[in-house]
C-alpha cells in the first residue's frame, strides 16, 4: 500500500516536474510547480515527516507560489485568453471535483470512531495522521521531538534566519519600490 | 521508521529526488525566462530536501528535517529577493528574458 502510494505520486510529482519545465506559459509552470510541492508532502508524510509535509504546503505551496502568482501577473506575460468550449468542460469537472472531495471528507470524518480525546501534548499533523491509520501513539511525540532538536541543537541557526529574514524583508521593499528616476 | 509492514526502500526516494533535480537542471538550462528559471532552481531545492529527508529515516534521526526546516526559510528569503530584481530588471528592461539582462557581462 505505502510503495502504491509512493509509486502515483512520484509518477505525479516526475509528469508534472516535466510539464513545468516544458510549459511556454509561466502560469501553468507555475502551477504544475504547485502540483509537484503537494506531491512532496506526500512524499513527506509517508517518510513520517508530518510537520515538514504541513510546512511545504503552508510556505511552499502557500506563501512562496502565491508570491510567485503575483509576480507572474503583474509583469503580465503573455496570458492566454480561455478557451471557451475547454471552459464549458472544466465546469462540471470541477463542480464533480468538488462534490466528491466534500463527499470523501464526510466519509473520512464519519468514519473514524477512534479519535476520544486528544492525546496530551499532541498537535495537528499527528492527529491528522492517526486519522489515516498509520500512526500509534509511539509516534505522537514527533513534531515534539523536532521541536526539541531545533530548539536545543539548533537554536543558533534558527535565531540566525529571523536575522535572514528580516534582511530578505528589508531587501525586496527597497528593490521593488518604485523609483522616479529609474529609466 | 520501524513498525512499518512494508517500507518503501530509501533508493526510491533517493531516486526520485535525483530526477527531480534533473528536471529542475534542465529548466534552468533550457528556459530562458528568469521566472521559469527561478521554479526551476525551487524544484531542485525541494529535490534535495527530498534527500535530506530520506536520508534522516535511513538514519533514525530528525537532524536532516531540521535542515530541510531551514532550507526553507532560506528559500523563501530567496525567493523575495530573486522575485524583487526580476520586477526591478522587467521595470528597466521590459522584459523578463534573461539574454536581455546580461548588461553585467564584463
Amino acid at each position: 500500500m505505502e510503495f502504491l502510494i509512493f509509486s502515483a505520486v512520484a509518477a505525479i510529482a516526475i509528469a508534472a516536474g516535466l510539464l513545468m519545465v516544458l510549459q511556454r506559459n509561466a502560469m501553468y509552470s507555475a502551477l504544475f510547480l504547485v502540483v509537484v510541492f503537494f506531491c512532496l508532502a506526500v512524499i513527506y508524510i509517508l517518510l513520517g515527516a508530518y510537520f515538514l509535509a504541513v510546512v511545504q504546503v503552508a510556505v511552499y505551496a502557500g506563501a512562496i507560489m502565491v508570491l510567485m502568482l503575483f509576480v507572474i501577473m503583474l509583469l503580465n506575460v503573455a496570458w492566454p485568453e480561455p478557451d471557451d468550449r475547454v471552459l464549458g468542460l472544466l465546469r462540471p469537472l470541477g463542480a464533480t471535483a468538488a462534490v466528491t472531495f466534500a463527499m470523501l471528507m464526510a466519509w473520512a470524518l464519519a468514519g473514524t470512531p477512534g479519535l476520544p480525546s486528544p492525546l496530551p501534548g499532541t498537535s495537528l499533523p499527528v492527529g491528522a495522521a492517526m486519522t489515516l491509520g498509520r500512526v500509534g501513539e509511539a509516534q505522537a511525540g514527533h513534531v515534539q521531538e523536532v521541536a526539541v532538536t531545533l530548539f536545543s541543537k539548533y537554536l543558533l541557526p534558527f535565531e540566525l534566519v529571523s536575522i535572514l529574514l528580516l534582511a530578505a524583508i528589508l531587501g525586496a521593499s527597497v528593490l521593488a519600490r518604485k523609483r522616479p528616476d529609474h529609466a | 521508521m520501524p513498525g512499518f509492514p512494508e517500507v518503501v526502500p530509501t533508493e526510491a526516494y533517493l531516486g526520485l529526488s535525483a530526477v527531480l533535480f534533473g528536471i529542475g537542471a534542465l529548466g534552468v538550462v533550457l528556459r530562458k525566462s528568469a521566472l521559469t528559471m527561478f521554479m526551476s532552481i525551487e524544484l531542485m531545492l525541494n529535490a534535495v530536501n527530498l534527500s535530506l529527508v530520506a536520508f534522516g529515516r535511513q538514519f533514525g534521526r530528525l537532524d536532516g528535517q531540521v535542515i530541510v526546516f531551514f532550507v526553507m526559510a532560506v528559500a523563501a528569503a530567496e525567493v523575495a529577493v530573486g522575485l524583487a530584481i526580476i520586477v526591478d530588471i522587467y521595470r528597466s528592461r521590459r522584459s523578463v528574458d534573461i539574454d536581455d539582462a546580461s548588461w553585467l557581462r564584463g
